[in-house]
């Protein structure tokens, strides 16, 4: 990794030198981030792949791909069950004669709604608790925070099963929205400390109580002062969390707690495919493609997280010297 | 010091209780009872449901039945009973739970140590060795393993060390179910030890191995804070020998951190068992759990969550304090 941030430094970006040979080009907080985040290597190539794989996801009904849950036969009506990736099916086919290459492609997209749903309303609920308990403080914070404790000291992945059982009994068809829902509850407890911990130390800052003297409001000073100024965490944390998402949606439908089949999910598939690649069939390719699948999407979450948090803020790197 | 112990107990007790009233609400929502398969079955008389349905107080209302739930679990000391009886027939709860305890802290224990005893040394040399082949290798592959779920690892770990290992060599390593060998009881002392020990390996292996990943980063990054820090430094200008200085005076001050990190992963250990548990056929507290939500057994997903929950808090409690006695700096509030 390092060798990446070793090339990023001050003294390399175009735009600065630019504005400081000239003087003519103001340089924005924005056109500064961009600049940095666009000479982080591996985040541009993350950020490539977790386009392709969204891409592919969507526009999947668009792409030249089988049905993924059709089930193939030969001209003699044979089913065309467990055949070796090549020819016809890149990927081959399942037990039932499906593709696997279309179920993977087609199985992202279970994965991405549910982490970038989960994202969106840990985001949510993280900034909202956070703030609120580190900019009024006093029982409100603590309040906030002992229910913010409890919920970070529950067993994620017991509670996270009972749950997604009751929602799958419950709200038939929905799994990927009831899903992100629950994890959604489950993950919000990191952001909001990280939130309230930015709260606390900048509602001391002197912009805060110019504002404040200036007779600005709670709620004009959260949102238009204080918040602007803690996005960079909440921006880095959510899109970690949404790996961790991608990763638990999986465990759950791993372990047949998630949407139901036929509709492909990696975890299932993975689940399906490891009976038949460890009891005798040796069908090696139904576990590797839908985890190689799983494994690069996470990854590319991850290295995106890490090139923001570089690209955001770069006194928080942890790899700083 | 009591008063923070005092307190803690109080916020663990919240939290294994706020865990069970959300847990006896949801298996109680959660469709139909596990009597609902017998109402199925001809040869069962309804008057015989009735029976059953009053004798495990299904008929009450669900408060109720909370409480009384809540009154009989608290009395652990009434082995076997204390727990009621699984609603399908496979005896006291608290025996099968019991029993399957072990199971899970022996893989649990297991991977906790493979993860220390691989993790913590890893780290240290990458510190040492920073930004040798070695350091980038190794943060690259933990970089990985943290994008990894847990059962890639532990269905990769089966098809590579168990099923192709044994086809290319012809000699059976590792097994890919189970605990023992049928015949487990006819084996000699140090036949059993193998024999554990060739079930036991890649279950614990496939946990342990995100968190060799993350105590390797973490040891790297305290070991490297350490070997910067100003009585380092002093200890290097009184000439002492490079191995003194950094195992005397660097280990034992980068070592205290990882306390923190295990009892922070106790947690992820447990949910890393109930998936491998349930790839490995292993017989513990996981796969007993999935297979009595898939019943909806519902005296028995009780029992484990909160013998689950109870384990965490106590656990993490234990970390905490066993933090303050290692490292004089730090004070309990």
């Amino acid at each position: 990794m390092s060798d990446e941030r070793k090339g990023v430094d001050a003294t390399d970006y175009a735009a600065l030198d630019a504005a400081e040979g000239m003087a003519v080009e103001p340089v924005t907080q924005w056109r500064l981030f961009w600049t940095r985040f666009t000479h982080h290597r591996l985040a541009m190539w993350s950020a490539l792949g977790l386009a392709i794989i969204v891409g592919a996801a969507v526009f999947a009904d668009l792409l030249p791909l089988r049905d993924p849950i059709q089930q193939f036969s030969d001209a003699t009506g044979r089913a065309n069950n467990l055949l070796n990736p090549g020819g016809q099916f890149p990927f081959g086919t399942d037990r039932l004669g499906r593709d696997v290459l279309s179920r993977v492609v087609y199985g992202g997209r279970t994965s991405l709604a549910v982490g970038f749903l989960t994202g969106l309303m840990v985001a949510t609920f993280g900034t909202i608790v956070g703030s609120v308990a580190g900019y009024y403080g006093r029982w409100i914070d603590t309040a906030l925070m002992r229910f913010t404790d409890i919920v970070l000291s529950l067993p994620l992945l017991p509670i996270a099963i009972v749950s997604a059982a009751f929602l799958r009994e419950n709200f038939r068809g929905k799994e990927w929205l009831t899903l992100s829902v629950l994890l959604g509850f489950l993950l919000w407890g990191s952001l909001a400390r990280i939130v309230r911990a930015e709260f606390l130390s900048l509602r001391e800052k002197e912009f805060v109580e110019a504002a404040r003297a200036a007779g600005a409001r709670d709620r004009r000073i959260i949102f238009r002062h204080i918040l602007p100024n803690a996005l960079s965490p909440i921006i880095v944390t959510t899109t970690l969390t949404i790996g961790t998402a991608i990763i638990l949606e999986a465990a759950l439908s791993f372990l047949g707690f998630g949407v139901r089949p036929p509709t492909p999910a990696w975890g299932e598939m993975a689940s399906t495919g490891g009976r038949e690649a460890v009891g005798g069939a040796g069908a090696w390719w139904l576990v590797l493609f839908p985890s190689m699948a799983l494994i690069s999407t996470v990854l590319a979450v991850n290295f995106l997280g890490d090139g923001l948090r570089d690209a955001l803020d770069p006194t928080q790197s942890i790899d700083r010297k | 010091m009591a008063q923070y112990v005092v307190r803690r107990v109080v916020y663990g007790m919240v939290t294994v209780l706020a865990v069970s009233i959300i847990t006896f609400w949801l298996v109680q929502n959660t469709g139909a009872d596990a009597l609902d398969r017998l109402r199925g079955n001809p040869r069962i008389q309804p008057e015989q449901i009735r029976e059953m349905s009053e004798y495990f107080g299904l008929d009450r209302p669900p408060v109720e039945q909370y409480f009384t739930w809540a009154k009989n679990f608290v009395q652990v000391w009434n082995y076997p009973d204390a727990w009621g009886q699984s609603f399908t027939g496979s005896g006291p709860v608290q025996e099968r739970v019991f029993d399957k305890v072990l199971g899970t802290l022996r893989l649990m224990v297991t991977a906790l140590l493979l993860a220390l005893l691989i993790g913590i040394p890893l780290g240290i040399f990458q510190a040492i060795k920073q930004y040798s082949f070695l350091d980038q290798t190794a943060t690259t592959a933990s970089f990985i393993t943290f994008s990894t779920p847990i059962f890639v690892v532990g269905i990769g770990l089966q098809i590579l060390l168990a099923l192709y290992l044994e086809r290319w060599t012809g000699v059976k390593f590792f097994y890919t179910s189970g605990m023992n060998s049928v015949n487990y009881s006819q084996f000699s002392f140090w036949a059993k030890v193998g024999d554990s020990v060739q079930h036991l390996f890649l279950p614990a292996m496939s946990i342990a191995l995100i968190s060799i990943a993350a105590y390797s980063r973490y040891q790297r990054a305290t070991m490297l804070e350490v070997l910067h820090s100003d009585y380092m430094r002093t200890a290097k200008a009184k000439g002492l020998p490079r191995r003194t200085v950094v195992l005397k005076h660097g280990l034992r001050n980068a070592l205290i951190p990882i306390v923190t990190l295990v009892s922070l992963d106790i947690a992820g250990l447990l949910g890393g068992a109930v998936i491998t548990e349930s790839i490995f056929g292993w017989p513990g507290m996981g796969r007993l759990y999935i297979e009595a939500i898939g019943l909806n057994d519902w005296p028995i997903i009780m029992a484990l969550v909160v013998v689950i929950s109870f384990m965490v808090v106590v656990m993490n409690l234990l970390a905490d304090l066993a933090y303050g006695w290692l490292d004089p700096r730090v004070r309990y509030e």
